[in-house]
């Protein structure tokens, strides 16, 4: 990788163009070919491989069925859902088929397949435009389950999945970072593109964070370094298959560990970690474990509420003192749409 | 229709394996040597069969819970069963699909799934992938009259008509869903609705008209085949035993035994006795040494627990 910036909706675009020139590629969903393209991810891809781009009726249980059988017959469908929330309607394919379908016939068929699924949030989203369902997921043997939280760890884990893993992925974007321009600043990729990684190393606390949480997670980690902390930030990126050896190797360094996950908080993210944590060895821990996560209700419409909804960097920060027992001063409570300025409605 | 020809008799053969092979799942069954729960298909053997019988190996079959018929009709191995049902290393998933999830991809029947509907449309999309490559592959989907209630089922008509898809819709109406009767379910019929989504329909009225079925399968996959574009049998049947398990269920106040009888009674496996004695003693010949197979197979053991998850 060069140093070149990139955004997150072009390495997204990126990697479905990528994908689509394998001949046995192909993206299904709605509004993949119509003018809007999915935020621009799937433009002009129907043109280009007529017959291998299928914009699709309101059926997503059929149509997650006609991947599965599409991937049983040769072909590796990429099936589009514009919210997470709308993938609810595929539970049954995913959860009941995809995700056994080696396993209940003792190997005899592969089926791999990738699931799109992007996580709305602000600009009102509210209840049904805005859940983060990994942890439903992760739950279930069979699937791989990523939050990619840069351009990079798109390209990468995009590739993986199409060129080299043989059963379903599913995929969780975050519309907020879609416009976020990115440094490629990882020095060294990941060596399993299907990992967790180390974002930011430091020695007084670990956070562990998911997705968007994990920019917010960099964001706090340069705040407090400037107060002397030096956190340690890892990238889970993998939600079916975290890297129990990395977490627990740094939570052994620091001692101090907070989980920043996008979604609810019981039997979610932070559950797992700790869990990882408490299994090994919990005597290396020096505080109580600290979890941030959405207010356990189901999001609200207005603005006021959202804002006091979602944790935000000032969470982070105020989570990390009272680990340390320190006194830091707090940045000012902003709200992540207010400092990313990107995302603008309607959609 | 005339049954003094090969034809006939090969449809009461291939009928009468299955009801033997069920039969014999019945007498094992108290045994707890198979220990998965079956779904018989004794009384609608002959839709397997006549469908069947007109598919080539490379034609996939989408089967479901109710699955032996189809595994055996499509050429799955018999020991090969029996070694599944018996929980089994040797069976053709290795115990981990029991009766409920059979699959044999080298014949072309592609796997059984327990939730009522839900591989309707894994055919629509190999369809669509034989499509793209320009095969001239077929692609079925048999299901019972309850699936045609799931809205996987609408859908999936919907996409096969849209996209011109070579698939051949079968419905096995036995007017059961576990125990609920069809006027307490559908407010529908189900070849007009098909055709509604500009899907051609065809009728099958008594699935012990061996030869009228098989016809009807004949036309209507050739329609798919020249056409290229999806069709719907639906055939009306008689579950004669227990929605699930190797019972008789016509005592338990739901379904009378003289409705059961109005099929048994023009069963041609059971009225055409000189046939059933002809070929008996080959099949029950073949069924030994296949329970036999299973029964001398090893169990799955530790290292396959979990393989094949990921």
């Amino acid at each position: 990788m060069t140093d070149k910036k990139m955004k997150y909706r072009e390495a997204l675009t990126l990697a479905m163009s990528e994908a689509m020139e394998d001949s046995r590629t192909m993206i299904l969903g709605q509004g993949i070919t119509d003018f809007k393209g999915m935020w621009g991810t799937t433009l002009g891809l129907s043109q280009k491989h007529p017959g291998r781009v299928i914009e699709t009726p309101l059926s997503e249980d059929a149509v997650a069925g006609i991947c599965i059988g599409l991937s049983l017959n040769g072909m590796y469908p990429i099936n589009t859902h514009i919210r997470a929330d709308f993938g609810l309607l595929i539970f049954n394919q995913l959860i009941n088929l995809a995700s056994k379908y080696r396993y209940m016939f003792g190997g005899l068929f592969e089926v791999p397949l990738l699931f799109r699924m992007v996580i709305g949030r602000s600009w009102g989203q509210g209840a049904q435009h805005s859940q983060s369902l990994q942890s439903l997921l992760g739950h279930i043997p069979g699937l791989v389950v990523l939050m990619p939280s840069n351009p990079q760890s798109v390209l990468q884990c995009y590739r993986h999945a199409v060129k080299k893993h043989r059963g379903p992925v599913v995929i969780f974007e975050h519309r907020l970072m879609y416009e976020l321009e990115f440094e490629h600043n990882q020095k060294i990729e990941s060596a399993n593109p299907f990992d967790s990684r180390i974002d930011r190393p430091g020695k007084d606390v670990t956070i562990v964070a998911t997705s968007i949480m994990a920019l917010e997670a960099s964001r706090a980690a340069e705040y407090l370094s400037k107060k002397g902390i030096e956190v340690e930030v890892i990238d889970l990126h993998s939600i079916s298959n975290p890297n129990h050896e990395l977490i627990f190797n740094s939570v052994k360094k620091t001692g101090r560990l907070l989980v920043a996950d996008t979604s609810w908080i019981p039997y979610g993210v932070a559950a797992e970690i700790s869990r990882i944590i408490a299994g090994k060895d919990p005597s290396v821990l020096k505080k109580p474990i600290k979890s941030l996560g959405m207010q356990p209700a189901p999001c609200p419409t207005a603005k006021a509420l959202e804002d006091l909804y979602y944790p935000d960097v000032r969470d982070i920060v105020s989570d990390v003192a009272s680990l340390l027992d320190k006194d830091i001063e707090l940045p000012p409570k902003q709200s992540m749409t207010d400092f990313y300025k990107h995302f603008k409605g309607p959609f | 229709m005339e049954k003094n020809n090969s034809t006939y008799e090969k449809y009461f053969y291939e009928s009468l394996r299955i009801r033997l092979v069920e039969e014999k799942i019945i007498e094992l069954y108290p045994s707890d040597k198979i220990q998965s729960p079956v779904h018989l298909s004794i009384g609608q053997e002959s839709v397997a069969v006549t469908l069947c019988d007109h598919l080539k190996k490379n034609d996939w079959l989408f089967i479901n819970y109710r699955g032996h018929a189809c595994y055996l009709a499509k050429g799955g191995p018999l020991p090969e069963l029996f070694a599944e049902l018996y929980g089994k290393k040797t069976g053709l998933s290795k115990g981990k699909a029991g009766s409920m999830h059979l699959a044999d991809p080298a014949n072309g029947t592609m796997g059984a799934s327990a939730v009522v509907g839900s591989t309707i449309s894994h055919a629509v999309g190999a369809a669509l992938a034989s499509k793209i490559r320009g095969e001239d592959r077929i692609f079925v989907s048999i299901f019972g009259d309850g699936a045609t209630e799931q809205g996987v089922y609408h859908e999936s008509l919907n996409f096969a008509s849209l996209h011109n898809l070579p698939v051949l819709f079968v419905c096995e109406n036995n007017e059961l869903a576990v125990h609920t009767t069809l006027e307490e379910r559908q407010s529908y019929s189900v070849t007009p609705h098909a055709e509604q989504y500009n899907i051609k329909t065809f009728k099958g009225k008594d699935s012990t008209d061996f030869m009228g079925l098989g016809a009807i399968f004949s036309e209507a996959l050739g329609e798919v085949r020249v056409n290229r574009r999806p069709v719907l049998v639906e055939v009306y049947t008689c579950r004669y035993k227990e929605h699930v398990g190797p019972g008789e269920d016509y005592d338990n106040g739901y379904r009378s035994e003289a409705d059961i009888n109005k099929w048994k009674i023009k069963d041609p496996l059971i009225i055409d006795k000189i046939l059933v004695e002809k070929f008996t003693p080959k099949i029950k010949d073949e069924i030994d040494k296949a329970v036999e197979f299973a029964e001398s197979s090893p169990y799955p053991n530790i290292d396959d627990l979990l393989s094949d998850v990921v």
